[in-house]
């Protein structure tokens, strides 16, 4: 039996130290770390679920999932147990695909650029061991290991008020993260397992009462809200965004937002589900409340990378809705839709990022009418925003036709409020990208240039994706249903 | 009798009185070379720890073993009330104890060797540890207030052993004058709880608790508890009876702190265990809870007492942490709260916790005793005592500045160090306990997210900042002596051995804690089963 997934982290590993150490050559190493990464996730994908080393009865459910003894109390075992099913393989390809085009986006990076590509690297690493632990403590380990690199990434690479927006954002996940420790040693210990393995821990926590349940699910919620961000957790994002670097950005709302989700969804929702049936009207609001104040806001902007920084509260609301419709449809809806905000957001980002160093500004209406001097951004930016709002053939399209048609199953009539408000922030998109793009030039700088190779190549990779699978949706779809849970056909 | 009945339970001790009568004729006889009396010193309390490790029943030293393994962990037969007993637990101290003064008399070694004062160093230190070793096997209150005189009485004159510097004077001064008030408080306590039940054997009080739930006379043993937790919570550097601690630990030598804070201060935590787990036990088995409101009710007003200790020292400590501009007093301060750690796991008085307490302890023999290594080498390298005197360390002595990070890091509870792994368990320990145990493992948890900020600061100027162009004052250290003297950039080979035995230390254990975890949770469960 091949342990593929300790190799990927194996390979993640080892390519983080290079990086760290590769001094100038930095940016080549991260790049063959990305490149092996993602390569290895096909195999991931190839090997599912009928690698030969598929073992089935270690952790149901789990594909090609590895333990071994770490820690073992008579009170208390943890192992190192890791695993992938369809939702969390989905997520890794996100994962790879961002590393790739951040690493080739930021490739000029001149400040200190060995660590810069190793804390790309190191983000990584993280998200990818969140999506693939099994195991309490491997789980926030890797949890805890992201946070870091995007704390020095915003505060030393960031904006000007970047030690204010790195400090924020430090403080409130690392507050929310200690509250989803407790919340999960309580789990354990409050339903009377003694292993830290998810699959101990999800048949145990069954017996708990649903006061219980929804006591811890409502820690567990905050934790994840947190990271969501779901409001009014939210006010992080708004600074950590605008003060960090592009290719943080990238990362923090492509990956790091997905946490949160895959967090809520794998040890919340799935370990808890009296305690989610019983809080669910709680979710339902806060999802609500995330949908129309993340909209609205974004309406407010003028700044383009804030624009997009309060589109993604918006996006992720509705993530949230989908997870508390408690359906399949609504789940496969969830994971379809992260992946679409992951590779989208990243998009916009990078564009942004593009546009404020073209132009010296990200303020919306001080630019205008730049696509006969730069086409290739503006091709990128209204391939992102037309993503954004949900144009068919491109991704965003069928994630949110099936988180709309999820709501509708569930919730009925309630559907027209997040689908109105998609309609009028379509609109307001549209507007932006009028006047951005089109009319009379404002705002250009003599000698502009447009964008540069390695910009093209980032943004280019994320444009190919998502008419990849903006037109074969189900690619993803396949892998996702196939994983055995919340009423999935399973593989 | 045969020697193992005899003799043998106490070879380590036995090694390390002898070691320390030896440095004294090598002194009188006039040889006082530091590589002598420490090899003397190093040598004895080395061999000592083998022993104790073999006593343990690591196999590949049974050889070695002094102590009948039939003399472990058993209770005494009733009626008899023996002075000292042996425990699993208290062995694992002993070797936590001979570990921190080993480390201490290794990096001491590298001392400049036209220092004077070197037998003296070395003799108080083997009689501190032979105090704390009597500690450790201790089972009735007088021998264990003894023993802990033994170890309190070697420290005060070991902080003042320069003789020539103030500062370390007025330290031992200090130090004379609050342990003296501590170890009066501590034996008036024994005294009321004498009166209280007759006894003064720890097993008998144990016993009190277990069937009689606390005495016929419950304001009589509260006084006398809350008196003896006062005098032992000064020797633990508890808040409120901490200020004397940052004081000493400042203006003692470098490597006499790093034994107060990495050693000494641990006897206080052992004795802890002795005496209040009874209390404490009565409450885990039913006895009542901390909120039942009734004033004498004695189990649960303890162990609330201790909870709220905990909580106290380790936020305080942390919070006047932040505001430290000096090394060694901010290092002090992070002792403190540690301390306050380890308390929460004899409050919380389950096996897991006491797992997690011992744990810590030996996260903290660990990463204090380096930490003030680290701080003894910078001085010799001519950096100041301020925090700022160590901006660029780490592209000057790469070497000192990864370990001192290691250090730090695992003093902040960052995974993959030992730190991590012990404050996880103990949290763990504290959530496994339910009820309002959760929230100090919020508090908990929420202090040691604190202590990353003071943690960081100091690695920041290690890393990030470049040295300033004057060259950093050096006239108000200890015994600086020029950079060029030493082998190992400066270090000396002895201290650049502790330092990196305890940096390995720090990350083996962080990793792969179960060869360590494994033997302390069976140690913890046999201590709770037998009593003491």
């Amino acid at each position: 039996m091949l342990p593929l997934i300790s190799i990927v982290l194996a390979t993640l590993l080892v390519g983080t130290v290079a990086t760290f150490l590769a001094g100038a050559r930095a940016r080549w190493v991260a790049l063959g770390t990305a490149g092996v990464f993602l390569a290895e996730v096909g195999l991931l994908f190839l090997a599912y679920p009928g690698w030969p080393g598929y073992n089935a009865q270690l952790v149901p459910g789990f594909a090609e999932s590895e333990s071994h003894a770490w820690i073992h109390l008579p009170w208390m075992q943890v192992n190192y147990t890791v695993g992938v099913d369809g939702i969390s393989l989905v997520l890794i390809l996100l994962t790879a695909i961002l590393q790739i085009a951040t690493v080739v986006y930021s490739w000029n990076e001149s400040k200190n650029p060995a660590a810069y590509f190793g804390l790309v690297s190191l983000t990584c690493l993280g998200s990818f061991g969140v999506f693939v632990a099994l195991d309490v403590l491997l789980f926030f380990l890797f949890w805890e290991a992201v946070l870091v690199p995007m704390f020095f990434l915003i505060g030393v690479w960031g904006g000007p008020r970047r030690r204010y927006a790195a400090l924020k954002f430090f403080v409130y996940t690392h507050v929310a993260s200690i509250v989803m420790l407790v919340g999960l040693l309580a789990v354990v210990f409050y339903s009377g397992a003694t292993s830290f393995d998810f699959a101990a821990i999800d048949l145990a926590a069954r017996g708990l009462s649903p006061v219980v349940q929804s006591f811890l699910f409502l820690a567990l919620f905050f934790g994840f809200a947190v990271k969501f961000p779901i409001v009014p957790f939210h006010t992080w994002l708004p600074d950590a965004h605008v003060e960090a670097p592009t290719g943080g950005s990238v990362l923090l709302a492509g990956l790091l937002l997905k946490l949160g989700g895959y967090g809520l969804i794998r040890w919340a929702v799935e370990i808890l589900p009296a305690g989610f049936a019983h809080d669910r009207a709680l979710l339902f609001a806060a999802a609500f409340v995330s949908i129309v104040w993340g909209s609205v806001v974004s309406l407010a902007q003028r700044d383009l990378k804030r624009m997009v920084a309060f589109s993604s509260i918006n996006h992720m609301g509705i993530v949230l809705l989908a997870i508390a419709l408690d359906s399949s449809l609504g789940l496969l809806a969830a994971v379809l839709l992260m992946f679409a905000h992951g590779i989208v957001s990243a998009l916009l980002f990078m564009s942004a990022g593009t546009v404020h160093h073209t132009f010296g500004t990200r303020d919306i209406p001080a630019i205008g009418g730049i696509t006969p001097t730069t086409p290739a951004l503006s091709t990128m930016l209204l391939a992102g925003s037309l993503a954004s709002l949900g144009l068919p053939a491109l991704i965003g399209f069928p994630a949110e036709f099936t988180a709309l048609l999820a709501t509708w199953n569930g919730l009925g009539y309630w559907v027209f409020l997040p689908l109105g408000i998609l309609v009028v922030t379509a609109a307001f998109y549209i507007w932006t990208m009028q006047r951005m793009l089109f009319g009379p030039p404002r705002g250009i700088p003599v000698g502009t240039h447009d964008v540069a190779w390695f910009e093209g190549v980032g943004m280019g990779l994320l444009v190919a994706l998502t008419v990849l699978f903006g037109i074969l949706p189900g690619l993803l779809v396949n892998v996702i249903t196939s994983s055995p849970v919340h009423g999935f056909p399973g593989p | 009798m045969s020697f193992s009945t005899l003799a043998g339970p106490l070879v380590p001790e036995i090694l390390v009185l002898a070691a320390a009568l030896l440095v004294f004729l090598l002194d009188v006889a006039g040889i006082r070379r530091r590589e002598i009396v420490g090899g003397v010193a190093a040598g004895g309390l080395g061999v000592a720890l083998l022993v104790v490790v073999a006593d343990l029943g690591f196999g590949p030293l049974a050889f070695a073993r002094g102590l009948p393994a039939g003399m472990l962990d058993v209770l005494p037969a009733a009626g008899s009330s023996p002075l000292y007993a042996f425990s699993s637990l208290g062995l694992v101290f002993q070797g936590l104890f001979l570990l921190a003064a080993l480390l201490v008399a290794t990096a001491s070694l590298s001392r400049p060797s036209e220092e004077r004062g070197a037998p003296i160093f070395y003799g108080l230190l083997l009689l501190a540890t032979l105090g704390m070793l009597l500690v450790a096997v201790a089972s009735d209150l007088i021998f264990l207030l003894l023993a802990i005189e033994v170890t309190s009485i070697s420290t005060y004159v070991l902080v003042g052993y320069t003789r020539r510097d103030a500062r370390a004077l007025e330290a031992a001064m200090k130090f004379y004058i609050v342990g003296a008030l501590s170890s009066t408080l501590s034996f008036f306590g024994a005294s009321l709880l004498f009166g209280a039940y007759g006894t003064t054997n720890l097993y008998a009080l144990i016993d009190e608790f277990r069937l009689g739930g606390g005495g016929g006379y419950p304001v009589l043993a509260l006084l006398g508890y809350g008196i003896l937790l006062a005098g032992l919570a000064f020797k633990t550097t508890l808040v409120p009876f901490h200020a004397w601690a940052v004081d000493v630990y400042d203006g003692a030598p470098d490597d006499v702190s790093a034994f107060l804070a990495g050693g000494t201060k641990k006897v206080g935590v052992f004795a802890f265990f002795l005496v209040f787990l009874g209390p404490v036990l009565f409450v885990r088995s039913g006895g009542g809870n901390p909120f039942s409101g009734a004033p004498f009710d004695l189990g649960p007003t303890l162990q609330l007492t201790l909870a709220l200790l905990a909580v106290l020292t380790m936020t305080a400590g942390n919070v006047l942490a932040l505001l430290q501009n000096e090394m060694k007093r901010m290092l002090a301060y992070s002792s403190i709260s540690q301390a306050g750690y380890i308390l929460l796991g004899i409050a919380i008085g389950t096996a897991p916790a006491l797992a997690g307490a011992t744990l810590q302890v030996a996260a903290h023999v660990l990463m204090k005793s380096g930490a003030f290594l680290v701080v003894g080498a910078a001085a010799g390298l001519g950096i100041g005592p301020r925090i700022a005197d160590w901006k660029g360390l780490g592209g000057r002595r790469p070497f000192l500045a990864v370990a001192f990070a290691l250090m730090l890091l695992s003093l902040a509870g960052v995974p993959l160090t030992i730190g991590f792994v012990s404050k996880f368990v103990l949290f763990s320990a504290a959530v496994q306990a339910r009820g309002f145990f959760v929230w100090l493992a919020v508090a908990g948890l929420l202090n040691s997210a604190l202590s990353v900020f003071y943690y960081a600061r100091v690695l920041k100027v290690v890393f990030f900042e470049a040295p300033d162009p004057v060259p950093a004052r050096s006239g108000d250290v200890v015994g600086a002596a020029g950079p060029a003297a030493l082998a190992v950039g400066g270090l000396g080979y002895g201290r650049a051995v502790a330092i990196a035995a305890v940096a390995a230390l720090i990350v083996a254990i962080g990793v792969y804690p179960q060869p360590i975890l494994g033997p302390i949770q069976s140690a913890a469960t046999h201590f709770l089963a037998t009593g003491a």
